[in-house]
């Protein structure tokens, strides 16, 4: 895998749009796999007892895919350098997770600043405030 | 409930070692159903496993702090990743709470963490994490 180089990445760019819909069982797996047992992920009627509508998706799950986004256009995760992104809504069991960027700037070094972000195929917007930056390949 | 008296408190969780299999099973949990794109590499959103969890099990169980997990949400996260790790690896976490500020009935709890591998000296990972406490009911 290669970077994009960076005297071809322009201010305005798209990171290549990239989804996955997210199950029950894949949230399930992330919670064995990270430790995180917490019943609103797990629980329906724990969910909805705290107000929830059933369970949701880990935070970090939906984080995890959107760095696999930005790594899969960046050419490897070694080149994801940085990433923030705000938690806005939930992401529940079924929902697709539709993961956008653009490039905002580009330095002398070839790291890409991105805006990035992701919503729901519901049309929620899941991840937002979304900030990534790239090293790009010479 | 965290109050601004609890501000610069430190909860330290050295020696995590990266699991081969527990990096795989998280790099194979966000992939889902699509093959894991690097299935040899430790996946960047990993940091969540090696650093933020065993610190903030460390400020979820100070009873002085009482942070009722009942209300608790994630509210952002970032991560910088300055050096890759390995499966294998060794690394020590802390955690720092750098501001804590009331809104709207919500406490919002901001930390600022950092891993280190003693084998190197290398920072391999610094973050930040707001929590959002809310009010019990």
């Amino acid at each position: 895998m290669t970077a994009p180089a960076a005297s071809e990445v322009a201010i305005g760019d798209p990171v290549t749009p990239f989804s996955r819909t997210v199950t029950q069982e894949q949230i399930n797996a992330y919670a064995a796999a990270s430790g995180d047992h917490n019943p609103i992920h797990l629980d329906p009627e724990f969910a909805r007892s705290v107000g929830l509508p059933g369970t949701i998706a880990h935070g970090l799950l939906e984080m995890g895919i959107l760095a696999d986004a930005i790594a899969s256009w960046a050419g490897g995760n070694a080149n994801l350098l940085s990433l923030t992104c705000r938690f806005s809504k939930p992401l529940l069991p079924g929902d697709t997770i539709i993961c956008t960027g653009t490039v905002v700037s580009v330095d002398d070094a070839g790291i890409a600043t991105l805006e990035v972000g992701a919503s729901s195929d519901r049309g929620d917007r899941v991840l937002t405030s979304g900030r990534a930056t790239v090293r790009l390949s010479r | 409930m965290p109050d601004q008296s609890h501000v610069g408190r430190r909860y330290s969780a050295p020696g995590q070692r990266i699991d081969s299999d527990r990096a795989h099973a998280t790099a194979q949990a966000i992939a889902g159903a699509d093959p894991v794109r690097e299935p040899d590499a430790v996946p960047p959103t990993f940091a969540a496993v090696y650093c933020l969890g065993p610190t903030l099990a460390k400020l979820f169980s100070d009873p002085e702090v009482g942070v009722d997990l009942a209300g608790l949400i994630h509210g952002e996260q970032s991560f910088e990743w300055h050096a890759p790790v390995h499966p294998g690896d060794v690394v020590d976490a802390t955690a720092e709470i750098t501001s804590i500020d009331t809104k709207r009935g919500m406490t919002l709890v901001r930390l600022a963490m950092e891993a280190t591998r003693p084998a190197d000296h290398a920072v391999v990972c610094r973050g930040t994490s707001l929590m959002i406490v809310r009010a019990p009911a």
